[in-house]
C-alpha cells in the first residue's frame, strides 16, 4: 500500500470513529417506531371491536380479556381504530415510496441470494441471516393484507369487489382478524431472529441509536 | 465488582425493581393519558374520516345487489336499544314534516301504493357481523320529493315509535337504495325487524337504519342531539 492510500484509509477511519454511524438509516427507524406504535393501537382497538361480536361463535363466543383491549367499549375501540389507521397506512405509504425511490427494495429485503444460501449454502450464520430477511420481509404483505381487508370491512358498499375477493363477509372477517395472530407471531420471530443475527447491537441500532 | 455484574447482567435485582417502578408509574400515567387521548383521537380524526366518507359516497350510484338465492335468513340479528313498541296499524301514520312546503301524513295503504323498490343488499352492523337481506319499500327520495323540501335542507331526522332517534345527511337520504321498508325477505316486515316501517340501505351501518319509523323531519341544521348512539359517541356519518 502506498503512503497516500494509507493516509486516506486513516482519514476514513478517523471520520468513522468521530461520528459513529448507526447500522440503520434514520427513515427506517422512524418507520419501525411508528409501525410498532400504530400497530399496537390497531391490534388492541381491533380486539375491542372484535369483542362486540366475536368472529368465532358470535355473542356466545370466547371474548378477549380486558387487558388486551383499548377503548373501553365498541365506540371507543372504533375511535382508536379509525384514528390509528391513518398513522398506520400513511406510515406504510411513505415508507413504500422511500423504499422504491432509494432502491432499498433491491438489497434490503429477501432476495435470490438468501434462498440460495438456504438451499446450497454451508454457512449456518448466513442461513439464519437468510431466515431473518425472509421473516422481516413478510411483514410487508401481512400489513398490506390487513389494510386491504380492513378497507373492505370499513367501506363494503364502496369497495364490494374487496369482499368478493374473499368469497363472503365471514371469510373477509376471518382474514382481517388473522392479522392479529400473524402480527404477534411475526413480532416474536422477528425479535428472536434479530437478537440471534446481530445481538443487542443490531436491536439497539433499530430502536435507540441516535433516536434521542 | 458489583458494577461489573450490573453491566453484564441487565436483569439483576436492582434493575428489576427499577423496571417494575417504571411500569407501575407508566400504567398509572398511561391510563389517564389514554382516556384523554381517546377523546382527542376521536375528535381529531372523526371530521377527517367523515370528509373521506362523504367523498367516497357516490350519491346516485347504486351499490351492486345480490340474487334472491344469496339471502341469509338467519344471519340478521335482532337488536334494539330498549323495547319493541306496540303500534296500532289502523292508526299508524308516517309524518314527513320540518322545513317542507308540503307536510305529509300517510297511512300504510297509501305508502304501499307508492313506487316500490325491492333490493337484496348486505346489512352491516357496527358490531362486525353482516347479513344479506331482501328489503321492499318506498324509496325515501319519493317521499322527500313529495314533501318538497325548502332550499337549505341538509339533514333528516328519523323518529321511531320506541323513541329511538337518528339523523342523516340529505345525500344519503336521496340515494336510490335508501328505502322505508315494509317487506323483508319476500314477506311482510316482522314486528321485531321494525314493522310497519323501517329504514333500509346498503350505504349506512345498522344503527342508522331505524326501526318503527313514524316521523321524518327535514331540517337545515343538526340539533345537539344527533342520534341515540351518536349521543353516546358513536360515529355520526357511519357510511359504508
Amino acid at each position: 500500500m502506498n503512503s497516500t492510500g494509507s493516509t486516506q484509509v486513516a482519514k476514513l477511519q478517523d471520520i468513522k470513529e468521530k461520528t459513529p454511524r448507526s447500522l440503520q438509516a434514520f427513515p427506517a427507524k422512524v418507520f419501525h417506531w411508528l409501525n410498532i406504535i400504530s400497530l399496537t393501537v390497531m391490534l388492541m382497538s381491533g380486539l375491542q371491536i372484535y369483542n362486540a361480536n366475536p368472529v368465532f361463535g358470535g355473542r356466545e363466543g370466547w371474548h378477549i380479556p380486558q387487558f388486551f383491549l383499548l377503548g373501553g367499549w365498541l365506540a371507543g375501540g372504533r375511535h382508536w381504530h379509525f384514528a390509528a389507521m391513518w398513522v398506520f397506512s400513511l406510515n406504510l405509504l411513505w415508507y413504500g415510496v422511500y423504499v422504491l425511490v432509494t432502491k432499498r427494495w433491491q438489497h434490503r429485503f429477501v432476495g435470490g441470494n438468501d434462498l440460495k444460501a438456504l438451499q446450497i449454502g454451508k454457512n449456518p450464520k448466513r442461513k439464519i441471516y437468510a431466515w431473518h430477511r425472509i421473516v422481516y420481509t413478510s411483514i410487508i404483505p401481512i400489513l398490506l393484507l390487513a389494510l386491504f381487508t380492513g378497507l373492505g370491512m370499513y367501506k363494503p358498499a364502496q369497495f364490494p369487489w374487496i369482499v368478493e375477493c374473499f368469497g363472503d363477509w365471514f371469510a373477509l372477517r376471518v382474514v382481517h382478524f388473522a392479522s392479529v395472530p400473524l402480527v404477534i407471531g411475526f413480532a416474536i420471530a422477528h425479535s428472536l431472529l434479530s437478537l440471534k443475527v446481530g445481538g443487542e447491537r443490531l436491536v439497539n441500532s433499530m430502536l435507540w441509536d441516535e433516536m434521542l | 465488582m458489583a458494577e461489573e455484574l450490573n453491566s453484564q447482567n441487565p436483569i439483576n435485582r436492582r434493575n428489576l425493581l427499577r423496571l417494575s417502578g417504571y411500569s407501575l408509574g407508566g400504567m398509572l400515567v398511561g391510563g389517564s393519558v389514554l382516556t384523554l387521548a381517546e377523546s382527542l383521537a376521536g375528535k381529531a380524526t372523526e371530521p377527517l374520516n367523515q370528509k373521506v366518507e362523504e367523498l367516497l359516497l357516490k350519491p346516485q350510484t347504486p351499490v351492486p345487489e345480490f340474487p334472491m338465492s344469496a339471502i341469509e335468513p338467519n344471519a340478521l340479528i335482532i337488536n334494539t336499544y330498549d323495547f319493541t313498541p306496540n303500534i296500532n296499524l289502523n292508526e299508524f301514520r308516517l309524518v314527513v314534516d320540518g322545513e317542507v312546503n308540503n307536510p305529509l301524513s300517510l297511512d300504510l295503504a297509501t305508502l304501499q301504493k307508492m313506487p316500490r323498490k325491492s333490493m337484496v343488499i348486505r346489512h352491516v352492523c357496527v358490531e362486525g357481523w353482516a347479513a344479506i337481506v331482501q328489503w321492499g319499500g318506498v324509496p325515501l327520495r319519493e317521499l322527500i320529493q313529495l314533501a318538497q323540501p325548502k332550499p337549505g335542507v341538509k339533514y333528516a331526522y328519523f323518529i321511531s315509535a320506541d323513541r329511538y332517534y337518528e339523523s342523516w345527511d340529505l345525500a344519503s337520504c336521496l340515494h336510490p337504495q335508501t328505502v322505508l321498508a315494509y317487506e323483508k325477505n319476500g314477506a311482510p316486515l316482522p314486528l321485531d325487524n321494525g314493522a310497519p316501517l323501517r329504514l333500509a340501505s346498503p350505504i349506512k351501518l345498522g344503527y342508522k337504519l331505524s326501526k318503527w319509523v313514524v316521523q321524518v323531519t327535514l331540517v337545515s341544521k343538526l340539533l345537539p342531539r344527533r342520534g341515540f348512539w351518536e349521543d353516546q359517541s358513536y360515529e355520526w356519518f357511519a357510511g359504508l
